[in-house]
């Protein structure tokens, strides 16, 4: 774990301890062992293509929003869609539906979750290439991420080659 | 935000943040404190040299956890079908500090 300052995050510090504990019981001790996924950046970021994902459930409100429906009749079950976010969008044009958050501070300003404003500001002062014009959401609480995986990520996957992004930032909820 | 997942999926590279859950990026119209958080985000693309890299970001949120007010208004459904066990975790840990 790098840290050039001291400072480790501490991923728990805003959850009550009851729920740290329970939710961290299932997190292993050991760093992961298995393959983790390596695509190494081709290019400086001020010449790459980028895109945002974000785990927070936004949608446009001309698009359907994420089930929550079925998740209150079936708690362990998470909507594993996604939704295409056009890199133009406000605070006005989108919902945000997320059962494990307080979702006011997103629909305040979008940023604080997908900062759409701010890389266009780094697009426009030549920090990153560019800003795709598609950003994505899904909803992050996936206990299992089957459908997320084999069906939506893929499509996401194809639909970032298609606007030759080099780099995604994920930004979970 | 939840580096500690990494240990349970493996996530190629990391730019870990101690902010509340639902603002990763910063404050509301916090523009300044954004960019800041987004580019050193932004650094761990080039300084990543292997998968699996976490770096934390040196960023302090300005609240006492228990003022940020990141929880949703009602108890998410699954908290609530375990509530119980929740419950007793936190009643075990309490007692283990005392």
């Amino acid at each position: 774990m790098m840290s050039e300052h001291g400072k480790v995050v501490d991923g728990f510090r805003f959850m009550p301890p009851s729920l740290s504990a329970w939710i961290g019981k299932d997190i292993p001790d050991q760093p992961y062992s298995g393959k983790i996924p390596w695509t190494p950046l081709e290019k400086p970021i001020k010449e790459a293509a980028f895109t945002l994902v974000t785990t927070a459930g936004i949608s446009m409100k001309s698009d359907p929003p994420f089930d929550l429906e079925r998740e209150k009749r079936e708690p362990a079950w998470g909507d594993p869609s996604f939704r295409k976010i056009p890199r133009t969008a406000t605070e006005g044009d989108i919902e945000v539906s997320h059962l494990h958050i307080n979702t006011g501070y997103i629909k305040e300003d979008i940023n604080v979750m997908l900062p759409l404003t701010r890389f266009a500001e780094f697009e426009k002062e030549g920090i990153i290439g560019s800003l795709a014009p598609t950003c994505y959401s899904f909803y992050g609480f996936q206990m299992d991420a089957t459908a997320l995986l084999t069906e939506s990520a893929p499509q996401m996957a194809d639909q970032m080659r298609r606007e030759n992004v080099a780099a995604v930032l994920l930004t979970p909820a | 935000m939840t580096p500690e997942f990494h240990r349970e999926v493996g996530i190629p590279r990391v730019a870990a943040i101690e902010y509340p859950y639902g603002r990763p990026v910063g404050e509301v119209n916090d523009r300044q404190g954004q960019r800041e958080v987004l580019l050193a985000a932004l650094s761990v693309f080039e300084k990543a040299k292997e998968p699996g890299q976490v770096f934390n970001l040196p960023f302090t949120w300005p609240e006492e956890p228990k003022h940020t007010d990141w929880q949703p208004p009602e108890i998410s459904p699954i908290i609530k079908l375990h509530l119980d066990e929740i419950k007793a975790l936190g009643a075990k840990l309490r007692k283990k500090q005392s």
